[in-house]
């Protein structure tokens, strides 16, 4: 059907060795239904919404800034793992060297490599965004179908934007830091983003509203800034300008960088990284718990992007640093000290299912343990330690914090936080959640159905401790509505 | 052709497994769908070097691996030092290293972390894994980069590094997979020398490789596996004899062997003949 050895060709080479190994490919055959039941209730959720939105029609202007923070929003999630892709693009071994190393023009690899990224990137989110797009189109609202062409089309333009930055750095700084430099960029997007979000606790309300006003589009539309927001209602002249400007970034990125430094570059062995210099005292231990657990909480600690991914989690901390700084008002709920202990169950959920999603991910040779004469449970109780202990450490402060206001909440605390760390950690050790950078054609060690399945964990324990320490659960939504 | 064989194993392979013979095979077979490994029977001596050969896809590293500990075998025993791999895996291990073709190693970890890794496992006396450690990265020439990540290693460092890992622990018996492969002219020498300093200290060694003189330098006893069967067995000058090939070197005993298995003459194995 194409030519061998063209673009197109590559490409669907290319994409049969992305759908192989994704996660409908891989999954087990027991865990397909789960998969569907979840994806059933996803679409539920998602035709729920749409009705709502549908029969509940808000302002064009409104629709617009919404749409527009969501693009935003998206960028900042979409280009930490965009800048990590590239970088693995370009230093990957394996297939990677195996197509440099052939006739086809690197130039043309490193474009199929791009798209990959770009795909890779936008799949979770058209995944998701898809679900609030079809409920919409079920009620007659079509325009949400959008959601399908505007998110690749804003991951390819992230895959530019990633791509540009990661060859402009390199001339400069290691590939280390040029991914640390990505991942801070990321985090303050996205902190960026979360600050805007709890301005009403910060700014006055009238304040705040002209704050608003000034970002609506306005009598003229907004003009250039809310074409991919104006491409994401359905407008078909947005659309088509969204998709051709990311189409011409996407170009203009390839030729003028991506192309030549593949040229010039040729295979990623010809640019090893350098090895990293860790102090380290040599500790040796009698205990194989002792020395699993201590090199899994370095495998831990290096994880690439491990601080950007905490502060991402630990968002949940902002609100419980507001009901302690007597910052939080709401309506039934007192001081909110209640709040304070379901917030930091959740948090505990999401850190557990994290660490030990990156323990599972960085477990690249199981055989050593096996063939060590330790039990074969020896390396899977240290994770789960591992993991514990680094939720544990990282909840410390909070938790001593609140219990010096609020004493009588220990017992709620402890046993949320083990009863959430108990399912969480032993589902992130069947089902880790997808933490392993981005890279096309690669099989990623987690599955989106562990993320499910376990923010839905932390958010049950959650809502279990809120039900058992709050005096009346539901008062703020009755006073909210009332 | 099947007399020679026979000839061969019925002097090299006693039938008892004790705690005085290294390794002692019985019987051992694996399936994967197809006959990987049938009815092998191997034993090897303290302070003996065995390598293995065979061509790709002869069963060599599944045989490892069921040695090793990581396959379950469908049928056969296997002992090491007289503790049986099946029925008591952990004190068969604790004396054991498997060292696979490709380098087991965590990226993140530098060469002395994962030495102090690997110690813990075996348990090995703190004080004498840190002098263990220390040792043998100065002699295979890592000591200058024990802080430095394994990611930015080559595969001959890494090869060394995993070399060290197995050595930590001081196994009485060695299992590696194509233990040379990646490592340049000085450090394959040194390995090798590392690996008969071994033997002479007792330990038994079984190892695979596809670099002939390898074998026909450092082996005092070859096996040539084919079609997951053994098909010879015995000491180079042995193997020339029972081949036919007296002048010949171990590549043409090799290709003489597995040649004509792979063209579909008689081989049958040499115990069926003996038998």
């Amino acid at each position: 059907m194409f030519a061998a050895p063209g673009f197109p060709w590559l490409l669907r080479h290319e994409l049969r060795v992305l759908w192989r190994s994704s996660i409908l490919m891989r999954t087990h055959r027991h865990v397909i239904l789960p998969v569907i039941i979840v994806g059933a209730l996803f679409q539920t959720i998602g035709i729920v919404l749409g009705r709502q939105i549908a029969a509940h029609p808000i302002g064009q202007d409104e629709m617009l800034l919404a749409a527009n923070i969501n693009i935003v929003f998206l960028f900042a999630l979409m280009f930490s793992r965009a800048i990590s892709a590239s970088i693995d693009v370009i230093y990957g071994r394996g297939d990677a060297d195996f197509l440099l190393a052939s006739p086809i023009p690197p130039g043309r690899v490193l474009a199929v490599r791009m798209l990959g990224v770009a795909c890779s990137i936008a799949a979770p989110w058209v995944l998701l965004g898809g679900v609030l797009g079809n409920g919409l189109a079920v009620y007659g609202q079509f325009w949400g179908l959008c959601v399908y062409p505007m998110f690749f089309t804003e991951a390819l333009l992230v895959a530019a934007l990633a791509f540009a930055l990661v060859v402009i750095l390199l001339r400069f700084v290691s590939p280390q830091s040029t991914r640390r430099t990505g991942h801070t960029l990321a985090l303050i997007t996205g902190v960026g983003i979360f600050i805007i979000g709890q301005l009403p606790r910060f700014v006055p309300k009238a304040e705040l509203g002209q704050f608003w006003f000034s970002l609506l589009p306005g009598p003229n539309g907004g003009g250039l800034a809310f074409i991919f927001a104006r491409g994401l209602l359905g407008q078909p002249g947005a659309l088509a300008a969204s998709v051709a400007f990311a189409l011409a970034g996407f170009c203009t990125v390839w030729f003028f960088l991506a192309k030549p430094f593949a040229d010039g570059v040729i295979t990623a062995a010809a640019s090893r990284p350098r090895g990293r210099a860790d102090a380290q005292n040599g500790k040796f231990r009698v205990s194989p718990f002792a020395a699993s657990l201590a090199k899994d909480l370095r495998l831990l600690f290096r994880f690439p992007g491990i601080v950007t991914q905490i502060i991402y989690r630990s968002l949940t901390l902002v609100p419980v640093a507001l009901i302690l700084a007597g910052h939080f008002h709401m309506g039934g709920m007192g001081n909110g000290m209640a709040a304070t202990v379901p917030l930091l169950v959740f948090l505990a959920g999401q850190l557990g299912l994290f660490f030990i999603s990156v323990l599972a991910g960085c477990e690249t040779i199981p055989e050593l343990a096996l063939t060590a004469p330790v039990p074969a449970s020896t390396p899977q109780r240290a994770a789960l330690a591992a993991s514990a202990y680094a939720t544990i450490f990282i909840l410390a402060a909070p938790a001593i914090a609140v219990l010096a206001r609020a004493p009588g909440l220990l017992p709620p605390l402890i046993i949320g936080t083990a009863g959430v760390l108990f399912c969480n950690l032993l589902l992130g050790q069947k089902m880790p959640i997808p933490l392993v950078r981005a890279q096309f054609g690669k099989t990623s060690t987690g599955t989106v159905l562990g993320l499910i399945l376990g923010v839905s964990v932390s958010s049950v324990w959650s809502f279990i401790i809120w039900v058992a320490v709050a005096p009346h659960p539901l008062a703020w939504l009755i006073s909210n509505h009332s | 052709m099947d007399g020679v064989n026979s000839r061969v194993m019925s002097e090299t392979v006693p039938n008892v497994a004790s705690s005085d013979v290294a390794l002692s095979v019985r019987g051992l077979s694996k399936s994967f769908g197809r006959k990987v490994v049938e009815n092998l029977d191997l034993t090897i001596n303290p302070g003996e070097f065995y390598a293995l050969l065979g061509p790709n896809g002869a069963g060599k590293t599944t045989s490892l691996r069921m040695i090793a500990g990581l396959i379950r075998p469908d049928a056969g025993t296997i002992s090491v030092y007289g503790r049986d791999v099946l029925t008591d895996p952990l004190a068969a291990k604790s004396i054991m290293a498997w060292i696979p073709d490709e380098p087991l190693l965590y990226d993140k970890l530098s060469p002395l972390e994962y030495l102090e890794f690997i110690a813990g496992l075996w348990r090995v006396e703190p004080k004498l894994a840190r002098e263990r450690a220390n040792e043998l990265l100065e002699t295979l020439g890592l000591w200058p980069h024990r802080h430095e990540r394994c990611e930015g290693f080559s595969r001959g460092m890494k090869q060394k590094t995993v070399l060290a890992g197995a050595l930590i622990h001081e196994p009485k018996f060695l299992l590696l997979d194509e233990p040379l492969t990646g490592l340049d002219a000085a450090s394959s020498r040194l390995v090798k020398d590392l690996l008969l300093a071994e033997t002479q200290k007792g330990a038994a060694i079984i190892l695979t490789t596809h670099i002939l003189e390898v074998a026909e330098r450092l082996a005092t006893r070859i096996g040539i596996l084919s079609g997951g069967t053994l098909l010879a067995e015995g000491d180079l000058a042995s193997l020339k004899t029972q081949a036919g090939l007296e002048h010949g070197s171990l590549e043409d005993v090799f290709l003489h062997l597995t040649h004509s298995d792979a063209h579909g003459r008689p081989t049958s194995p040499m115990r069926n003949t003996a038998a």
